[in-house]
């Protein structure tokens, strides 16, 4: 009984040591906040006003009626598919491509990591003047039709606009995280499945993409959450122009509350993106953790 | 081991209470400080008290206090406005800027949930229509409320803002871009109808300038400044205004039904068509904008006043012939929205009611009083600064040919002075509607049930 009881004591003090400062912190700067946040959905403040109404779940319906919100939340989903599968698939191909040996891949490796370095804002302004000076510079001079006006005009190619300068600035980082899979490889699998005499396409599927799936699930989730919540690209870059149709989900939320100063809706919308991004986000690191296998 | 043990024990504790310390003391140190800031405020204004028994005036040098600029193209001209303030008072003026794409109010808010509100604001009307009541000193009292009689902003009769400048709007023409296309002089006195402007335009084109209107894409200048003109033209007064847009708001006016909607919108396909950036009417840039008006390869630009600095950044020059013609609706020659320009005060300075100390709301009230009253102040607010200031005591002329133009039609009683007041999304919701109709992408009608629609949506 007694020296259970000091275990039991022993425990719970490695438990505050070692857990309680991070709780408390993660309580401080996530739960409260997220708490207090929940609470703003059910009233009608407006962002600055001292009295705060309580209005129940007002503001939840008015969620549900805001066509806007779901079209910019579809937007979003089709930007988050498109920019998880091209970041993903040009990071692994770089990755791929950097881990053989390759002359000076070190040199390429920084050069890719790069733009992941700039911030998403200056990031967005220069890439605001490539596409709607540079381009439209060359495009006048070489004649190419695909460039004679500026790519942040038209609702589709500002779309993809902001989907390429997204690969760009989010791929190099993935690379780092495919490349340190890459080297962590067993070489012993490998070496076994050449013996075998595998061709290099068996080896990448049979052998490397399912040793490489814990990178996958880190990658798909680091994607995921990022290319949901983007709004530093999607401010400078294109600014939901032309006319509103490139307003991603995370800018559509922030202008409810704060432009439109109807700061209960703009919470209440933050709160369903959150649920919806958790789901999406949870689901996935269960179906990849599902999928993982030892060498 | 049992000594090691202890030393990973206390080298645990010894971090984890750094860390919290880590966290904490910021916090305090600020509240510390903000505390002994404040004794030392307090302590300092019983001295204030008791001196100004002996020397007459308060002692306020040496109080520090914010004012948040939301006029990015006039920051480094205030910073030297400050700096002359603390020259002559000892009152330090830290002139807080507002980022490219942050709104002022969003700032604002966000600084009072934090605490850390700016003495003073210089927000839009609107936005002083949201905050005064609750936020802003009365300033009611100030002897400058009667300099600026015609340009403060009373709410239910109060005065709780400063009104910071005069701006006006409508089409700004580059004179010698247009005579030395037309090889003739041009009096813009001649023009006063769409009609005479729709001529103009023909002749213009005529004479080799092939598009002679720059219409800039920015939501806040086609949603706020242009169709803002059906609002302000419905008898030239605020009151005027508002009382349209409860028309607007309750349904029983349509916008297509509107006269000066439908004026507005012919005056601006006009412009359209002779637009230069009509290729591609979205990918036009503002900051390429003033160079084809300082340059001549255009003559008109629906803009304000505010666009001067951006026209001098493009080439132009003080001495240069830059004016105003109206945003012209239908072809009544004797209506005043054909002879006239808008102008009112549109930057409200508030002084903030319920985070300052005594001292701090008195020094703030010694800065505004300095702008309108001191010499420096007067001088530098016109010709640093650059704005066209709102209190009439004030005796300098505007340098630059903008400026000069809305201080004589003024003068001349050739300016009206609605400014209409939107919730703050409407220049942005709104704004993506027109930018939809500048593209081609709707058409008259659905704009207008946009605009119906939005209105109808604000009860």
């Amino acid at each position: 009984m007694g020296t259970m009881g000091r275990k039991t004591g022993e425990r719970i003090k490695n438990l505050c040591i070692f857990a309680l400062p991070g709780c408390l912190v993660f309580g401080a700067v996530v739960i409260v906040p997220f708490l207090y946040g929940f609470y703003l959905t059910l009233t009608d403040w407006d962002g600055v006003r001292k009295v705060k109404n309580i209005v129940g779940f007002a503001n939840y319906t008015a969620v549900f009626q805001d066509a806007g919100f779901w079209s910019s939340l579809g937007l979003t989903l089709k930007y988050v598919v498109i920019s998880v599968v091209l970041v993903n698939a040009v990071a692994f191909l770089l990755a791929y491509a950097l881990t053989n040996g390759l002359k000076g891949q070190n040199f390429f490796r920084t050069g890719f990591f790069t733009p992941n370095l700039i911030g998403g804002v200056v990031l967005g302004f220069i890439w605001q003047f490539v596409f709607s000076r540079v381009l439209v510079n060359f495009g006048e001079s070489t004649g190419w039709g695909i460039f004679s006006s500026s790519w942040l005009a038209d609702p589709n190619k500002a779309f993809w606009s902001l989907v390429i300068v997204t690969v760009w600035q989010l791929s190099g980082y993935m690379m780092l995280i495919y490349i340190a899979g890459f080297t962590g490889l067993s070489t012993d699998v490998l070496e076994a499945a050449s013996i075998d005499g595998a061709t290099g396409f068996q080896r990448m599927k049979s052998i490397i993409l399912p040793l490489m799936v814990p990178s996958f699930v880190i990658c798909l989730f680091f994607t995921l959450s990022r290319a949901f919540m983007v709004y530093d690209i999607n401010l400078t870059l294109t600014g939901g122009e032309p006319y509103g149709t490139t307003k991603l989900v995370a800018m559509f939320v922030y202008e409810k509350a704060f432009t439109a100063r109807n700061y209960g809706v703009g919470q209440a919308e933050a709160l369903v993106l959150f649920i919806v991004v958790a789901c999406i986000s949870g689901l996935q690191i269960y179906l990849g953790k599902k999928k993982e296998v030892e060498a | 081991m049992k000594v090691k043990k202890m030393l990973a024990v206390l080298m645990t504790a010894a971090m984890t209470t750094g860390m919290m310390a880590g966290c904490g003391s910021s916090a305090e140190d600020s509240a510390a400080s903000a505390e002994s800031n404040a004794s030392a405020e307090a302590a300092s204004e019983a001295g204030a008290e008791t001196e100004a028994a002996t020397e007459g005036t308060g002692d306020l040098a040496g109080t520090k206090i914010t004012f948040l600029n939301s006029k990015g193209e006039i920051q480094a001209a205030m910073e030297e406005v400050a700096e002359a303030f603390q020259e002559e008072t000892g009152i330090e003026v830290e002139i807080m800027a507002c980022g490219a794409g942050e709104v002022p109010y969003t700032k604002v808010t966000t600084a009072y949930n934090a605490g850390s509100a700016p003495t003073m604001a210089m927000l839009d009307t609107t936005d002083i229509v949201a905050l005064a009541e609750e936020y802003a000193i009365d300033l009611s009292g100030e002897k400058w409320v009667s300099e600026c009689e015609n340009s403060v902003y009373k709410i239910n009769d109060k005065v709780y803002s400063f009104p910071f400048c005069i701006e006006g709007r409508g089409l700004i023409y580059n004179k010698t871009a247009i005579e030395d296309t037309l090889g003739r002089d041009f009096d813009p006195s001649t023009i006063n109808s769409y009609d005479t402007f729709k001529a103009l335009l023909e002749e213009l084109k005529a004479a080799g300038m092939e598009k002679p209107v720059v219409l800039s894409k920015e939501d806040w200048s086609l949603g706020a400044h242009q169709l803002g003109f059906i609002y302000d033209t419905y008898d030239g007064t605020t009151a005027g205004s508002a009382e349209v847009i409860e028309q607007l708001k309750s349904g029983s006016l349509k916008a297509s039904d509107y006269e000066r909607f439908n004026q507005f919108m012919d005056t601006f396909d006009l412009l359209m068509e002779y637009n230069i950036n009509g290729a591609d009417p979205l990918g036009a840039l503002y900051d390429q904008d003033p160079i084809f008006l300082a340059d001549g390869d255009a003559a008109f630009w629906a803009n304000g006043c505010w666009a001067w600095p951006n026209l001098e950044e493009a080439g132009a020059s003080k001495d240069d012939e830059y004016g105003f013609l109206p945003m012209f609706l239908g072809n009544d020659t004797s209506d005043f929205a054909n002879n006239q320009i808008q102008a009112c005060a549109t930057k409200q300075v508030m002084i903030d009611a319920v985070q300052a100390t005594e001292q701090e709301i008195a020094a703030a009230k010694e800065f505004l009083n300095w702008m309108v009253y001191s010499e420096t102040g007067q001088k530098m607010l016109v010709e640093d600064v650059a704005i066209i200031p709102s209190c009439g005591n004030n005796p300098n002329e505007a340098l630059d040919p903008l400026g000069k133009d809305i201080q004589s039609k003024m003068k001349e009683g050739k300016t009206y002075s609605s400014s209409f007041i939107a919730p703050s999304d409407h220049w942005s919701e709104l704004g993506v509607s027109m930018q939809k109709y500048l593209a081609g992408q709707s058409t008259r009608e659905q704009l207008a049930g946009e605009v119906d629609a939005y209105w109808t949506a604000q009860q």
